[in-house]
């Protein structure tokens, strides 16, 4: 991109000249010289103000050698009798160079400021995040704390049935707690690139399988139903990432619609990538909520509304990205929210056919 | 079957986990011998003689995949493997090292129960004595390469049936990708992944009640596959 932009710079460069040239032949009967030099001279600010200093550089060369050869005498050769247009020449350069300096040190303190306030901007994500985290994990470690210290302590005083629930919800908040941990891992692998993918051709059906049965409990309370064309192609992703991703909106949806309410995952063939999508038809959420649900998903900052949910959705937009694929949110019209994110298709390997004889 | 006193070998250098592992194996009545590390834990996989092992993959001097090889050497004993959830790769590597199944730490005990159970049940029976297998809808003869489905006659193709049969082997056990493609397509296409992708749906199309979600041709994501049994 930039070397494309650094040559098309060189290309306006001859451009601005012959323009420049052109006006100073048209000028040359009725003007002064001194005219079609200044015109030479708007060529060369205006290629310094807008490309590099190599491109001002190279318009007031190109500028000067014209302009000596066209109309300064003796004309048609690069020679100069009159040795004042050697200044005129030395100027023509060093506005070249004063302007494009100028350009310069512009760009680079406007670049300074944008850094700045990206800076800002993460470091605001970050305690938003540690914030959010340190509640998420709190909890469960305050759950994890009070059940088993009433288990150690008077554990023989409990009725079977309590401690029983006790030591469940021990084991309920612990696991929660890995999840959660992992997220925050995962989030900060992604973030700093530290994550390595690995790519293999994937199911998206075997995908969906996977992800329902590790959430078999938490979608247990939601009619869950699976619309998969049965000529879905294969994808070539990290199987477990994508499933993560895809485990992570599903969550969400449970975790923001009433129990018994319907979430749909489906998937759609396009030339060039595969659409899943993930909808739920409850509009449980406020329009604040809604707002800021979509900002996560969109911006993928990891603020969490509570059960580390946004940070769940970041990383499924981030896991998509990393797939150079796109993740979207939108409502839907009567209530509901539809997750969609796209994975890129690849021509299908080869596979061999096997005799149908058996 | 009685597996009442089969001996289990725990190498894991953490003491609180050994507390609770010999906790819940102990009521279950298996006999518990402990392993601090993973030399130890070599030296006692021969001296105890258990009849399965179950080993942290982070010990603090030898990897666990190393202890994992150490003990192939000389035992086909189940091992079942321990892992944090970060260390997929290492996860493959011991059960292409030898490992027969793993469990991800945190982990419930009935779920490592569940695959202790199942590894020590293929330990008992030679690996071609069983030829007749059930799961859901589904009856699988190996010994004469028929399989049918709500007591109806399904057509395999070689391919599908050597598939079938490579993960009836390992029944209740994880197989990784590498390992089914080695033995039903050889190992020249230990890497072609989608081969399996293929088959595997087709094999759920046939023998599963839902496809969708399937009960027993089960996927393990990044891993493998695992055929669930009846137990």
């Amino acid at each position: 991109m930039r070397g494309r932009l650094q040559l098309s710079g060189y290309a306006w460069s001859i451009g601005a000249a012959a323009v420049a040239t052109l006006a100073g032949v048209a000028m040359q009967a009725r003007f002064d010289v001194v005219n079609i030099a200044m015109v030479y001279l708007l060529a060369v600010v205006i290629v310094a103000l807008r490309y590099s200093r190599g491109a001002a550089i190279a318009t007031a060369i190109l500028s000067i050698a014209a302009f000596d050869y066209l109309f300064v005498s003796p004309r048609g050769t690069f020679s100069v009798q009159d040795l004042q247009y050697l200044l005129t020449f030395a100027i023509m350069l060093a506005v070249a160079l004063i302007v494009s300096r100028l350009v310069e040190s512009v760009h680079r303190q406007a670049a300074a400021q944008a850094s700045l306030a990206i800076e800002a901007e993460t470091e605001r994500i970050r305690s938003a995040l540690l914030a959010s985290i340190s509640h998420d994990l709190r909890t469960p470690l305050a759950i994890m704390a009070g059940a088993s210290s009433s288990l150690a302590e008077s554990g023989d005083r409990l009725d079977p049935a309590e401690r029983h629930a006790l030591a469940a919800s021990v084991f309920r908040q612990a696991r929660d707690l890995s999840e959660q941990v992992a997220k925050v891992l995962q989030m900060t692998r992604l973030e700093t690139g530290a994550m390595r993918i690995e790519r293999d051709w994937t199911s998206l059906g075997e995908i969906v399988e996977s992800v329902l049965a590790r959430l078999r409990e938490r979608l247990a309370s939601h009619r869950v139903i699976i619309e998969l064309p049965d000529d879905l192609p294969l994808v070539r992703v990290d199987a477990t990432l994508v499933e993560q991703a895809l485990g992570n909106l599903l969550e969400n949806c449970a975790k923001h619609t009433p129990p018994d309410t319907v979430v749909r995952v489906r998937a759609q063939r396009r030339p060039d990538d595969v659409v899943v999508i993930v909808e739920d038809y409850a509009g449980g959420l406020s329009d604040a909520d809604f707002a800021r649900l979509f900002a996560k998903f969109h911006h993928g900052t990891a603020e969490g509304v509570g059960g580390g949910v946004g940070l769940g959705l970041a990383i499924c937009r981030a896991i998509v990205r990393v797939h150079e694929g796109q993740a979207w949110a939108e409502r839907i019209p009567g209530g509901g929210t539809a997750f969609r994110f796209t994975l890129p298709l690849e021509a299908a390997p080869a596979m061999p056919q096997e005799t149908a004889a058996g | 079957m009685s597996n009442a006193r089969a001996t289990v070998l725990v190498v894991e250098d953490e003491p609180e986990i050994r507390r609770f592992l010999r906790a819940a194996l102990g009521v279950e009545g298996y006999r518990v011998v402990e392993s601090a590390t993973g030399r130890r834990g070599c030296i006692d996989a021969g001296t105890h003689k258990p009849d399965l092992a179950i080993v942290d993959l982070a010990l603090p001097d030898l990897d666990g995949v190393d202890v994992i090889r150490r003990i192939r050497e000389w035992s086909p004993m189940p091992i079942i493997v321990l892992s944090a959830r970060i260390q997929e790769r290492a996860k493959i590597e011991a059960l292409d090292a030898g490992a027969d199944d793993y469990v991800t730490k945190p982990f419930g005990v009935g779920e490592l129960l569940a695959r202790v159970r199942a590894a020590l049940r293929h330990a008992v029976r030679p690996a071609s004595g069983v030829s007749r297998l059930c799961f859901g809808d589904a009856m699988i003869d190996l010994e004469h390469r028929r399989a049918s489905r709500a007591g109806e006659d399904v057509h395999l193709t070689p391919i599908e049936f050597r598939l079938l049969a490579t993960l009836a082997r390992h029944a209740g056990m994880v197989v990784t990708h590498r390992e089914l493609l080695t033995q039903v397509w050889g190992p020249p296409h230990a890497a072609d992944t989608h081969y399996l992708r293929i088959y595997m749906k087709q094999l759920r199309d046939k023998l599963e009640r839902d496809p969708v979600r399937p009960a027993h041709l089960v996927t393990e994501t990044g891993i493998g596959y695992r055929l669930v049994t009846d137990e």
